[in-house]
């Protein structure tokens, strides 16, 4: 029915994507790759056999002394990547012979987001020290020893959700009680500020690009995602077309260019629930340099959150009531909230969760790319609420 | 509407054979055995949904032939008259029910996408060469037209549960009864 067979498609087409939509040269790298491969085969599963196989060659080539792999096992959580946990019994530079607890997380043939194991790994090391983070310890960014590019780092106890609870799948809708809330809360809006107001030109981030001030850092974001709305999409939508000139003739000026999460909310932290404790943020996948508001309105939107017992009050990530939100983040950070500004990255947000959901998980699904294409064409059914809400957000602004 | 149903189920297909199958007691037969059904059974609705709507009138052409030719032969025959009255009100429905039924499910489908398309490359050329507040007109028809559209998206998905509010979301049957 297209004109342009997305499923196969063709080196000049590639290019043109490519010439229309300048972003940042690793989320232009992997893009380019993923089209490149689109025709090759499906995803076919992996056994933790070979993924143990793959780890030692990647670990052959870092470490001098013996090692050994034990425990490897599937863990679940996510739509994107695969993961599994192993101990390793090594001989740990500074520490000396231990066993330590680590995870292996490695893309799918396809996935429903396709970005840079390389950027995913320098943000999580340079944040180390900083905000809870795993420790880092490799990276095989091109898929040299294992099937595909993936990153190694530690094991991070904790829970993404109160063990009773129940949630939808990739934790959105979790509802989290008021008895832990007290105690997540502050640690989460605290995070988020600690993180907003990093020094990431001393963190060694040497993949990713610096974007020059005033609207270079927010039309780099517009680019990515309509490049991607473009190469995954099947039906197109004219309300999506509608947001983008709307956002492209509307591009707000960065005041400050902060290291972005990019998926900052509840499901991607881990607590311990003996002490409510934030053990460790994970899913640092779309890790960039930007504008902070892009995290501070995708934190607070109404699908991450929940209403408080009385019906009435909108907990940001089921957390706290957003005015306590801004005011502890713009205490703790030093950084202001600019209303019309959330409010951009508000519509911005939303186009980038149906590019997502409905673009990039369609394509996946329909070509049979990831180890759990069921989830991800279950997940393509948000996308009709999101462009409801895109539709709301867009009323105000028109 | 891209959730559709060959999507959906090749992707069931897809987690039973991968994920689901491997996983089973091999001890199990019975669950095997099922598993293998389960598989076996999508793989044929997969094959042959898109064929059902012109398998039905492929079928409904046949019947009507077939009673057109009893209706002949059957006239004068003793007993027959209670029953050709009955089957002649029955290929006089059947014929008006033919005659309505014109484009296929994928013709219609296509025409939708198609229309999609243009539509969305109009809104981005216009968007690009005029400032913003002089199209207020054409965007107040687009998001009209979004609002009624996401309506009964939202309402054909209700059952996986992301509705913050279910129960103001009107049934499928409904919003679409007007397009009989």
């Amino acid at each position: 029915m297209q004109a342009i067979d997305k499923n196969r498609p063709s080196e000049q087409w590639i290019d043109s994507l490519r010439r229309r939509f300048p972003c940042e040269k690793e989320v232009d790298r992997v893009l380019t790759r993923k089209l490149q491969r689109r025709a090759g085969p499906p995803y076919s599963p992996v056994s933790l056999e070979t993924l143990t196989a793959g780890t030692t060659a990647l670990l052959k080539s870092e470490l001098k002394d013996d090692f050994e792999i034990t425990e490897a096992a599937w863990l679940s959580g996510g739509a994107s990547k695969l993961q599994m946990a192993f101990k390793l019994k090594w001989n740990q530079p500074g520490v000396g012979r231990t066993t330590t607890p680590m995870v292996l997380r490695m893309e799918p043939s396809e996935s429903i987001t396709e970005t840079s194991r390389l950027c995913e790994f320098e943000a999580i090391r340079a944040l180390h020290g900083h905000i809870p983070v795993p420790p880092t310890y490799w990276a095989d960014a091109s898929g040299r020893f294992l099937p595909y590019p993936a990153i190694i780092y530690g094991f991070a106890e904790g829970v993404t959700k109160p063990t009773a609870s129940t949630s939808n799948v990739t934790g959105v809708g979790t509802h989290l009680p008021k008895s832990i809330r007290a105690a997540l809360g502050p640690q989460f809006v605290g995070h988020l500020a600690a993180l907003h107001a990093f020094d990431w030109r001393k963190g060694g981030l040497t993949s990713f690009d610096v974007p020059a001030p005033g609207t270079q850092a927010v039309e780099w974001q517009l680019n990515h995602w309509e490049r991607v709305w473009e190469e995954d999409a099947n039906e197109d939508v004219p309300l999506m077309r509608l947001a983008m000139s709307w956002m492209r003739a509307n591009m707000p000026p960065v005041d400050c260019i902060s290291l972005i999460h990019g998926d900052f909310r509840t499901g991607n932290f881990l607590f311990t629930e003996h002490d409510t404790r934030i053990s460790a943020w994970l899913d640092w996948e779309f890790a960039h340099l930007g504008d902070r508001h892009e995290d501070l309105s995708w934190t607070t939107q109404s699908v991450f959150g929940h209403m408080a017992e009385d019906g009435k009050t909108f907990l940001v990530a089921g957390l706290m009531p957003i005015d306590e939100f801004c005011a502890a983040y713009e205490k703790t950070s030093g950084l202001p909230i600019k209303p019309a500004t959330l409010k951009y990255y508000e519509i911005f947000n939303t186009y980038k969760a149906i590019a997502i959901c409905l673009g990039t998980g369609y394509r996946t699904a329909r070509n049979g790319k990831t180890h759990q294409d069921v989830l991800v064409a279950w997940l393509c059914g948000i996308s009709y609420l999101l462009l409801e809400n895109l539709r709301t957000q867009l009323e105000e602004v028109l | 509407m891209d959730l559709r149903p060959a999507l959906q189920i090749q992707t069931v297909i897809k987690t039973l054979t991968d994920v689901i199958l491997p996983a089973l007691d091999p001890n199990n037969k019975l669950a095997q055995e099922q598993a293998k059904l389960s598989i076996g059974t999508l793989q044929l609705v997969l094959q042959r949904q898109a064929l059902m709507y012109r398998y039905d009138l492929d079928e409904l052409s046949r019947s009507l032939e077939l009673a057109r030719n009893l209706r002949a032969q059957a006239q004068d025959l003793p007993g027959s008259a209670p029953a050709l009255k009955s089957l002649e009100e029955s290929a006089k429905a059947g014929t008006d029910v033919r005659e309505r039924a014109r484009a296929e499910p994928g013709e219609l489908e296509a025409a939708n996408f198609d229309l999609r398309e243009k539509i969305g490359a109009l809104v981005t050329a216009v968007y690009s060469s005029s400032e913003t507040a002089k199209l207020k007109q054409i965007s107040q028809t687009v998001m009209a037209h979004a609002k009624e559209q996401l309506l009964r998206e939202r309402s054909w998905l209700i059952s996986q549960g992301w509705e913050p509010d279910p129960k103001s979301i009107p049934p499928i049957e409904t919003l679409i009864s007007g397009s009989k």
